[in-house]
């Protein structure tokens, strides 16, 4: 104790002479200062949120501090930063006009006139959209996992109700990676925090074009109740980070961490980046946000796939047919059959035909064929004059979904042997999951844990799920896509005489339809299994899994069959029945019954379980 | 003034300029009519991190990535017609007679919003001299709209 007290004694007086310029009461004022909410927001101080550089700042950067102890020392920065703002027209504040605002604010300094000398500043302030903030969603979509935590940016609008958001600006927070990298090293960094993160602003359009055209991805947009004053502060201090290097880290300090943050500077106290952070998923930016009552509307933008699909429903059997035709010969438009159809059909068909025939070959390399196609179908569309495009409903928000992890405890029966469990799930969403807030028939995994207890036994792991995502998109007349698969991770498999902890790695393609709120699935399986009873190291193995999911206003239900064949002539087959009823946003009842296989036996049983979510 | 400002930006600071190459050579940003992308894996994994190249980053004041930089503003010199998939979106829209890509359009063309109807059914009528082939580029898109709106009473004025 005493010798901490000595050494902070020796810390604060071999310190004090690089104050010395700055007078004692002046030094009082500023150490309050220093301890401004609003201060630490403007520098990025860690104050609790994550685990990597507490007390100190996030901003990766030098170019960001005037003062050496600067990114861990916020009075020696603010000491530093009323230093060199305070002559007259100091080039200082042209570089942090919102740090000058707060200091001009606090100590008496002439606020809005004390910029008028910042050409490059004040130039880019008349350009740059200021009547409006819009957090935009970008919400998951079925063939990318990672897309499934969404993502968030924010949009800047040049009026209260813009005329054409396309021409807004998107503020955007992402890893900044380098052409020269390739794709394992790029995930493989992005993940280990191997890239700086930088704010970039790039037009809206573009946004547009990568997520609801390119990716499917429906968007949602939150029109911020935000104060002119509280958009300026956060605009003055976008450009205070035009070019600055914060960490980035996929899990933590990612990009809805780092919006969060950008939000915080707009009053003092006010904190949405309060209490600890991890894996921040961008939807409970959106629920921060609406906490704090700063979202004042809400508009959904479907994404493409949305968009053909509500008018391929629109439509009866017979024109879909019609458009199926459109798209393999533009030249049926000439045939009696189109001809039968009234001009606004006619018209409605062909602007489908050309949209799914751009859909299909959009991550494709362009086909002059495709691409004569296309125009000649435009020109059936410009022919028949008649009504654009039908509305899409809006369904239910990704902020009403259940939280993001999960614990569950309940207990059953294998054969006569009754078991305890308790299981948790880091994140995310499965199958049978509540979906309302989610995609249904998209499931995504990581981590999920079972620990079993039974009569005769002590708690075991049961399974660990690594990773397990499933990604069931239905086929129709116009689209076919193609479903997939990939399970890893440790779980209790019968082999030999005894069921074993085995570590195994699946996955494969399959296909879904879609029947009212049923969908049937098949899969084809490639599997790898260390197993200690099996001579080989890697046992590979392949076989099929078939099922349906149902999905109920009440409950969710999956029932099916999986079943695969080892190269060293094991199998294993199981069948399963499940049923998920949710009892309210945040929990589920959940009952299973299972059946599992294999030479020479088998065994059956079932188990309930309750599923409280959170965070 | 920041319309016009808005309209300069998106549309590249003159006819002539995007009509020799919307974004310039080199930029990296497809300009055909109907084109296809490719190299779809990387992109997915892109998601991952929400990367972003950094030679775009505040493209709007630095722009090295081979775009035209000429103009204070330029997003890194792309014009909206130049950028990945708009062209499609804008032809489909012009060959309906509207959408939110012609919107965009004549918002960046400055047309004013009574003005806004008017442009839609000229530019739907004109539909096949504008996409005359599907060879078209942006340049040539954007060439054909100027020449179309030059020659229309109510439109000529926002040229």
């Amino acid at each position: 104790m005493v010798l901490r007290l000595t050494l902070a004694l020796l810390l604060c007086l071999s310190v004090t002479p690089l104050f010395a310029a700055v007078s004692a009461s002046e030094d009082k004022e500023l150490s309050s200062l220093a301890e401004d909410p609003l201060w630490l927001a403007l520098l990025h101080f860690n104050r609790g949120a994550t685990i990597h550089s507490r007390g100190e700042t996030y901003v990766d950067d030098d170019n960001f501090f005037l003062a050496e102890a600067g990114t861990s020392d916020p009075l020696a920065e603010l000491q530093a930063s009323v230093r060199a703002m305070e002559p007259d027209r100091s080039p200082v504040r042209c570089r942090f006009p919102a740090r000058y605002q707060f200091i001009a604010e606090r100590l008496g300094w002439p606020v809005e006139s004390g910029l008028d000398h910042c050409g490059d500043l004040q130039e880019w302030l008349d350009q740059i959209p200021d009547k409006r903030v819009v957090l935009v969603f970008p919400a998951s979509y079925l063939n990318s996992p990672s897309s499934m935590f969404g993502h968030t940016l924010i949009r800047l609008d040049d009026a209260e109700n813009p005329d054409s958001v396309w021409h807004s600006w998107a503020v955007n927070f992402g890893a900044a990676v380098g052409p020269e990298d390739n794709s394992i090293l790029y995930v493989y960094r992005g993940l280990a925090g191997g890239y700086p993160g930088r704010f970039v602003i790039v037009p809206y359009v573009t946004k547009i074009q990568e997520y609801s055209h390119l990716e499917n991805r429906d968007i949602w947009e939150y029109t911020l109740d935000l104060s002119p004053a509280q958009i300026r502060r956060i605009i003055l201090h976008l450009w205070e980070l035009r070019d600055i290097n914060f960490d980035y880290y996929f899990f933590d300090e990612n990009c809805s961490f780092r919006l969060l943050e950008l939000i915080d500077v707009v009053e003092p106290g006010m904190t949405l980046v309060d209490g600890f952070r991890l894996a921040e998923p961008p939807v409970n930016t959106v629920r921060a946000l609406y906490k704090r009552g700063l979202v004042r509307e809400r508009v959904y933008r479907p994404s493409k796939a949305a968009q053909l699909d509500a008018e391929r429903k629109a439509m009866n059997a017979e024109q879909q047919d019609m458009v199926r035709r459109l798209i393999r010969d533009p030249g049926i438009s000439a045939s009696e059959d189109f001809a039968g159809y009234s001009e606004a059909e006619r018209h409605r068909m062909a602007l489908l035909a050309y949209q799914v025939l751009r859909f299909r070959h959009r991550n494709k390399d362009r086909d002059p064929e495709v691409a004569a196609r296309s125009l000649a179908l435009l020109k059936v569309v410009n022919a028949n004059t008649g009504q654009g495009a039908a509305e899409v409903p809006a369904p239910v928000p990704p902020e009403a979904g259940h939280g993001t992890q999960m614990l569950s405890f309940g207990g059953g029966q294998l054969e006569s042997d009754d078991f305890g469990e308790i299981g948790y799930r880091f994140t995310y969403h499965d199958l049978i999951d509540n979906d309302t807030g989610f995609l249904q028939g998209a499931q995504i995994e990581g981590i999920d844990l079972r620990l079993r207890s039974t009569e005769s036994d002590d708690l075991k792991l049961e399974a660990a799920d690594i990773v397990h995502i499933r990604s069931l998109s239905p086929r129709n007349r116009l689209i076919k896509p193609i479903s997939w698969f990939v399970h890893g991770g440790l779980e209790r498999a019968l082999a030999g005489d005894r069921k074993r902890l085995v570590r195994f790695v699946q996955g494969g393609p399959g296909l879904t339809w879609q029947a009212g709120n049923v969908m049937p699935y098949g899969f084809i399986t490639a599997r790898l299994e260390n197993n200690s009873d099996y001579s080989a190291f890697l046992e590979p193995g392949g076989g099929a899994q078939a099922g349906l999911l149902w999905y109920l206003p009440w409950a969710q239900v999956n029932a099916g069959g999986e079943g695969y064949y080892f190269a060293n002539d094991e199998y294993r087959h199981r069948q399963f029945f499940r049923i998920n009823v949710p009892t309210g946003r945040q929990s589920a009842l959940r009952a299973e019954w299972q059946r599992d296989a294999w030479r020479g036996d088998n065994e059956q049983g079932f188990s309930l379980a309750w599923r409280q979510f959170f965070n | 003034m920041k319309k016009a400002l808005v309209a300069a930006v998106l549309l590249g600071s003159s006819v002539s300029a995007s009509a020799v190459a919307p974004g310039g050579p080199g930029c990296g940003w497809g300009n055909l009519v109907f084109e296809g992308k490719s190299g779809l894996p990387v992109h997915l994994l892109a998601t991952i991190v929400n990367g972003t190249s950094y030679n775009k980053t505040f493209g709007m004041t630095t722009g090295t990535n081979g775009c035209d930089t000429s103009g204070a503003l330029t997003y890194g010199g792309q014009s909206l017609l130049a950028m990945n998939g708009v062209l499609e979106e804008v032809a489909m829209d012009m060959a309906a007679g509207e959408g939110e890509a012609l919107t965009a359009l004549s918002v960046s063309m400055g047309v004013s919003a009574e003005d806004r109807d008017h442009f839609n059914s000229v530019m739907h009528d004109n539909f096949a001299a504008i996409f005359s082939s599907e060879e078209v580029t942006a340049g040539d898109v954007m060439q054909s709209i100027t020449a179309v709106m030059q020659s229309d009473e109510k439109l000529a004025k926002y040229i």
